[in-house]
């Protein structure tokens, strides 16, 4: 493929359906839609690299357009690098630097997560927040764990085996749900697999989806000098979110160009594709119990985006007494920190509508969803506990008491 | 109904809107009568390159040098239909080195600024480029838009009191005791006819100039050389790329705005109207054009398209005063004794402004004007003003309000006017090419515009990589309030489809055909247009 | 490098692949689907085109579409529909069931065709379609009022109405009327909308412009845009807050009737456990002898490979992206099976040629079993079949057939997967 049309612009032909299947598009008129920014302005980027329409910054990111496309545009790369330089022409307000720095943001919780937990319910500092940096008061704030992933991890660390694969965890199974990963490493280390981690930087997801491209790409730097050895040394490298699995496979390359992406990609792995590959073997282990639950599945839009199914499907149909119900209704509309911005959160809220009903109509108080970000959303919109399938796994394994 | 005017003007081309524009502002009444559209005939139908002169630099060194005059006019006057963009000449490895010597200090001869640039710079950011490449200089070409140039004449000389007639074929030339006394007109639309009563008739018909001739009972003799042209999806290049080697057959490739224009063939044909490119010709292009950008069939073509060139020959019977190798001023008086009667033939688009200006000396010589000719200084178009820019950004986009304002000239400030007050207005009706409802309507609103196509020539709207699928149907929708356009639907979208459909069919494969299909699948299957009535 | 497995592994997302996993999930097997994008099922009219006009007087509309195709698979047996002749009406009742357990009911006209308004006012014969379009007795209508909204760049009101005077056939005395609706909105995509519609927000808006007028035996149409979700909800709701039927038209996409059709399959595909991938290409295809054991796949971050006993290609024609041209040729895009052609040349000098553009012919030709074949009817790949617009001799823009060979072969295929896999 030529350089010039590594997106495949050409294959454009403007059948608009990347609009159609637009979540926000749908519920504002203030994004023209992906394919504006995307296959129609990247032509005249060619000769002007500022021409991006400032209704990019609605762009959510959730790539609900390339996965729609049928002709194959990378038209939510198209979107992201133009968002980068509508960014790095006009600036991107502190608010959205702050929400974008996940890890800034864990660092500076995880001093005094309580406190942090607290004020993040108190009326009148999310209205200040509000009033200040314009963060919707009304959406539910992550809540921060006492110890993150890694501290935990280092005090319960997984007996040593043979079988060896790396564990990406990302920012929110490292500052906010640990437990998730806490699971996955039990879950694994059943199946007589040692999960290895380092202290990773943040995948660079969120950067990127607020036009900070130069920032991602550090991130994405130290990432990758991190897991170089890993990747010369033949691991597989296992993630639990769908975002990070993403950046690592696909966007690192995509977007970045990096050294070694090919290869990184090759060898990324959902922790759900590798068990599969473990049940095809005949090596994943069946001694579940019975956990009579039914829960709602929610695939994330990154999960759909990555292109692998739903690989904690097959593995969950194994565990009886457990029902897993398709919610099948589309984004969940907070797209990791845009659905926390002042502007936004009416939009996020919307979107989400059709899944919060979803979740109402089948009369379930029980959803899995692999993205942190969907989990939060999904609880915030409906009050039912959400989980990350694998700790229903670890459940069933008689390994977790998380789910409630 | 007779109208009067010093100068009837045959041919609304470049250079016959250059004449135009040169009686005008020399205050000698003129009027312009064209038998379609403005720039429908070879003045829209070629790469869009303003020469530095560089390919012309060996071979026709007074050509070379007429070049690099106007094309620094021509920037200077008209820096919004112009892209200076620079252009490349490369070397390829088995092409001459002598010659490339010879190429040089020709361009010095002739003042053309050559100056050579490092290969690995100009692959890096022309990654397109054939690595192949052995030398490359850096010449001052430019990429014009024939239409706008046109446009920027014809406002122009409005101004001046001059008058143009499109869509319009002259019947017959009056003549008494052998002087021209005035034409016959025939409406193409309308089936009316009039008489413009005149002093002179200036034939500016390019490649139509020998049937102009006919009619007084003269021979203008024209090889009619046509030349087609691919239009490529995208920008391929930043800079224009002219091989290094004597001028052949598909050696320039030209980005222009949103696409990459490659050409030329070049086949004598018997006559005007054989611009249909042919299947063959497009592979023939592809196959030069592949020995500078090798992965050349990945790059989706949009269309191919065929001017007809007017090439001037001296017959045996006629004795031109050829002012230029490059392109003749035949004074009929002198010639074959017919008073009030000039035929200028030949030329390229470059040198248009040159040669309206000869022919309007010649002409304001004859009718005892000595006002000299202003029309190297007089700017053509004025710059937009900042301040409507960033209005028109404001309404349109960046890319949609620039292009808006470098096609519209004076008329933007209007356009930003409606669009600003109707907020309808701001919709862009033509996605691929950035053409918004308000620039449409407002096109059409023009006295000259009577066809889709004729909206087209002026915005764009439908040039892109849709060709007109989409927008064609919503222009229809939106004009359907003004009683032109409102005639029958069927017409107007089935002629514009089927003109798309000509230069498509070429170079129907690959992305192209699946657009094809999709067209089909819209005009036919959801529409059954076909069965239309 | 990840490997998947099916029992049928179906490519494309269009109304054929969508039938095959129906039919094939539906008898106990583990499907998987697997598609480029969301295809040319979502561009098209959503309604089911059988067979548009007598095949011996073409300006005439067909009145019995089931019979024609009997006359036609006589005349041309190379058509797609002489295939899938013995399940037609079963393939139809399969169809409609599924749409309607879904909660988007087709209709069916007394086994006729429905000549049906579109937004350029000509009228368009089909065969099945959604309630919100099942425009009924247009010719009895005392007034036709056509209602667009400012906005949405899409759909004229006026150009609907002064083609249908021309195009239908209408009481003399009718009288048409454009009307533009203002919701308060400067550009607004269908999408968009529709969701506005169906949160509400604007259906007293609509009602308050529309309504005064209004007078009895008045018909109103719309653009596609009444709601997102199938059914007919939307234009019920309309039809009963203005006492009069309410319709909508076909348009040009981003139109939602055929997105809507998408939809209700996928979702019933989901909920039967079908496993859905879309935005990942089929790439290449692994053959032991005369048998596909594996796909690889492309998919947005990486490759993997699928395993399955039956394969369905189901991938469309070239805008489907089933078919390729280059200069050179066309090839099937996965399989590489040979693509019947036909025909001297690929186009026609009249865009709008009433035989039709030959490239919308060109595809694969297969069996009964709908096994590709070569020209000695020798089968290519025997647990693969071809479903839809991949299948060559039917110009169905023109035919008016496109949604129905796809829904027959479709469905034919699903039920075929054990056969085939036996043999």
């Amino acid at each position: 493929m030529n350089k010039t049309n590594e997106l495949a612009l050409d294959n454009c032909i403007k059948c608009s359906i990347c609009v159609t299947h637009c979540p926000v598009a749908k519920v504002t008129d203030k994004f023209a839609g992906p394919k504006q920014n995307g296959p129609d302005l990247e032509r005249f980027r060619l000769e002007e690299p500022l021409a991006v329409h400032p209704s990019i910054e609605y762009c959510s990111n959730c790539k609900n357009c390339e996965v729609a496309c049928p002709s194959g545009v990378s038209i939510s790369t198209m979107n992201c690098r133009a968002k980068g330089e509508y960014v790095a022409k006009n600036g991107a307000p502190l608010r959205d630097r702050l929400l974008a720095n996940v890890e800034l943001m864990g660092d500076f919780a995880r001093l005094m997560p309580g406190l942090v937990n607290w004020g993040g319910k108190v009326k009148l500092f999310r209205e200040l927040a509000e009033r200040i940096f314009n963060i919707s008061a009304d959406m539910t704030l992550p809540q921060y764990a006492s110890k993150t992933f890694y501290e935990l991890y280092r005090e319960n660390k997984p007996p040593v085996s043979a079988k060896k694969v790396v564990y990406f965890p990302g920012c929110y199974v490292t500052y906010n749900t640990p437990e998730v990963g806490l699971a996955l490493v039990k879950v694994m280390a059943h199946n007589g697999v040692e999960v290895l981690v380092e202290e990773f930087n943040c995948c660079g997801v969120p950067l990127i989806a607020n036009g900070l491209l130069a920032d991602a790409k550090n991130n994405a730097r130290n990432n990758m000098r991190k897991l170089e050895k890993y990747i010369d040394a033949g691991y597989q490298i296992v993630t639990s979110c769908p975002s990070c699995n993403l950046a690592l496979r696909r966007e690192y390359g995509e977007l970045f160009d990096m050294e070694k992406a090919h290869r990184l990609a090759e060898q990324v792995i959902d922790v759900f594709e590798y068990l599969q590959v473990l049940a095809e073997n005949g090596e994943l282990k069946t001694d579940f119990k019975h956990l009579s639950l039914t829960v709602g599945y929610h695939q994330p839009c990154h999960l759909k985006a990555v292109g692998c199914g739903v690989p904690s499907k097959g593995i969950l149909d194994l565990v009886p007494g457990v029902e897993v119900n398709d919610l099948d209704a589309g984004c969940c509309g907070l797209s990791g920190s845009y659905g926390f911005k002042k502007e936004k959160y009416a939009i996020s809220q919307e979107i989400g509508r059709q899944l919060f009903q979803a979740v109402k109509k089948k009369g379930l108080n029980r959803v899995i969803t692999e993205c942190g970000m969907c989990q939060l959303q999904i609880h915030h919109g409906t009050g039912a506990e959400v989980y990350h399938p694998i700790q229903v796994l670890a459940e069933a394994y008689g390994l977790g008491s998380d789910i409630k | 109904m007779t109208d009067k005017a010093q100068v009837v003007i045959i041919g609304g081309g470049a250079t016959g809107t250059g004449i135009l524009r040169d009686l005008a502002l020399r205050g000698i009444s003129a009027v312009l009568v064209e038998q379609g559209d403005l720039a429908h005939g070879t003045s829209s139908r070629f790469h869009g390159l303003l020469h530095s002169g560089g390919r012309y630099a060996v071979k026709d060194k007074e050509a070379a040098r007429e070049c690099i005059e106007e094309n620094l006019i021509l920037c200077r006057i008209a820096p919004s239909c112009i892209e200076p963009i620079g252009g490349l000449f490369v070397e390829m490895q088995g092409d001459d080195p002598e010659y490339t010597e010879k190429w040089v200090s020709a361009c010095a001869e002739a003042g053309i600024n050559a100056e050579e640039t490092d290969v690995q710079e100009v692959l890096k950011s022309n990654p397109a480029l054939s690595s192949n490449i052995t030398r490359a200089f850096k010449v001052p070409d430019c990429a014009v838009d024939g239409f706008r140039i046109l446009w920027g004449n014809v406002n122009s000389a409005r101004k001046h009191g001059a008058k143009v007639i499109t869509y319009s074929k002259v019947t017959k030339i009056h003549q008494e005791n052998g002087s021209v006394t005035g034409v016959e007109l025939l409406n193409k639309l309308t089936g009316e006819k009039k008489t413009i009563e005149c002093e002179m008739v200036v034939n500016a018909a390019g490649a139509w100039a020998g049937e102009v001739a006919a009619m007084v009972g003269l021979e203008v003799n024209v090889i009619k050389d046509k030349g087609t042209l691919l239009a490529f999806n995208h920008r391929m290049m930043n800079k224009i790329v002219n091989r290094l080697r004597p001028p052949g057959d598909g050696d320039i490739f030209v980005p222009h705005g949103t696409i990459t224009i490659l050409g030329t063939t070049s086949q004598t044909v018997d006559s005007a109207d054989a611009n249909k490119p042919e299947r063959q010709e497009v592979l023939d292009l592809l196959k030069i054009g592949k020995e500078m950008v090798p992965e050349i069939e990945n790059f989706r073509l949009v269309r191919a398209f065929a001017g007809v060139r007017p090439l001037y020959q001296p017959g045996s019977s006629a004795t031109g005063r050829s002012v230029s190798r490059g392109f003749a001023l035949l004074d009929h008086q002198q010639m074959d004794g017919l008073n009030g009667f000039v035929s200028i033939v030949g030329g390229k688009f470059t040198t248009f402004r040159l040669m309206a200006e000869r022919t309007a000396d010649l002409v304001a010589e004859k009718l005892a004007v000595d006002a000299p000719c202003r029309t190297a200084q007089e700017p053509l178009t004025d710059p937009v003003p900042e301040e409507l820019l960033k209005r028109g950004k404001k309404v349109f986009g960046i890319p949609g309000a620039k292009k808006a304002a470098e096609r519209l000239g004076d008329d933007f400030a209007r356009v930003i006017e409606e669009a600003e007050q109707n907020a309808e207005k701001r919709q862009v009706f033509c996605e691929c090419e950035m053409v918004s409802r308000a620039e449409i309507d407002f096109v059409a609103r023009d006295e000259d515009c009577h066809t889709l196509g004729d909206i087209r020539r002026k915005t764009r709207m439908g040039m892109g990589t849709c060709q007109g699928t989409f927008c064609g149907y919503r222009t229809l929708g939106a004009l359907n309030k003004y009683e032109k356009f409102a005639r029958s639907h069927r017409e107007y979208l089935s002629v514009f489809l089927q003109k798309r459909w000509k230069g498509i069919r070429p170079v129907l494969w690959g992305q192209q055909l699946r657009e094809a299909q999709l067209a089909l699948g819209i005009y036919c299957s959801l529409f059954g247009m076909e069965r239309m009535k | 490098m990840m490997n998947k497995k099916a029992d049928v592994l179906v490519i494309g997302a269009g109304l054929s692949g969508l039938m095959a996993a129906a039919k094939a999930v539906e008898q106990g097997k583990k499907v998987l689907l697997v598609a480029k994008g969301m295809g040319a099922l979502g561009l098209s009219s959503g309604c089911i085109d059988l067979w548009g006009y007598d095949i011996d007087q073409p300006d005439q509309v067909c009145s019995r579409p089931l019979q024609e195709i009997d006359k036609l698979i006589q005349v041309n047996p190379h058509h797609p529909y002489a295939r899938v002749r013995d399940v037609l009406e079963e393939s139809l009742d399969f169809f409609r069931k599924i749409c309607a357990e879904n909660g988007s009911p087709y209709l069916e006209n007394e086994g006729g065709n429905w000549l049906l308004p579109t937004a350029l006012g000509t009228m368009r014969p089909t065969y099945l379609v959604p309630a919100s379009m099942a425009v009924k007795s247009l010719e009895e209508a005392d007034k036709i009022l056509v209602v667009g909204f400012k906005g949405l760049k899409d759909f004229y009101p006026d150009v609907l109405v002064a083609n249908l005077q021309r195009n239908a056939e209408l009481k003399p005395s009718c009288k048409l009327e454009p009307v533009l609706v203002e919701v308060g909105s400067e550009e607004l995509k269908p999408a968009a909308l529709a969701h506005r519609l169906e949160r509400g927000e604007i259906i007293d808006k609509i009602v308050q412009q529309v309504k005064p007028l209004l007078s009895p035996g008045a018909v109103v149409l719309f653009p596609p845009v009444l709601g997102s979700s199938g059914g007919a909800g939307m234009a019920g709701r309309l039809a009963d807050e203005l006492g009069c039927p309410v319709y909508e038209v076909s348009n040009i996409p981003p139109a939602l009737p055929g997105d809507r059709l998408q939809k209700t399959l996928l979702h019933h595909l989901k909920t039967r456990g079908v496993e859905v991938i879309i935005g990942s290409t089929v790439t290449t295809a692994h053959l032991e002898g005369n048998r596909c054991v594996k796909v690889t796949v492309r998919c947005l971050s990486g490759t993997m490979t699928i395993s399955a006993r039956v394969f369905v290609l189901a991938t469309g024609s070239f805008l489907g992206g089933g078919l390729e041209a280059d200069i050179e040729g066309i090839k099937e895009s996965i399989f590489n099976l040979p693509v019947q052609i036909g025909a001297e040349e690929w186009s026609v000098q009249e865009f709008l040629d009433l035989k039709g553009q030959p490239f919308n012919k060109f595809g694969i030709a297969v069996n009964d079993h709908l096994q590709p074949v070569d020209e000695s009817g020798q089968v290519l790949v025997k647990n693969l079949m071809v479903t839809g617009a991949n299948l060559a001799g039917c110009n169905y823009p023109i035919e008016k057939c496109g949604n129905g060979v796809a829904l027959a072969t479709g469905y034919k295929a699903g039920k075929l997967v054990e056969v085939v896999h036996g043999e």
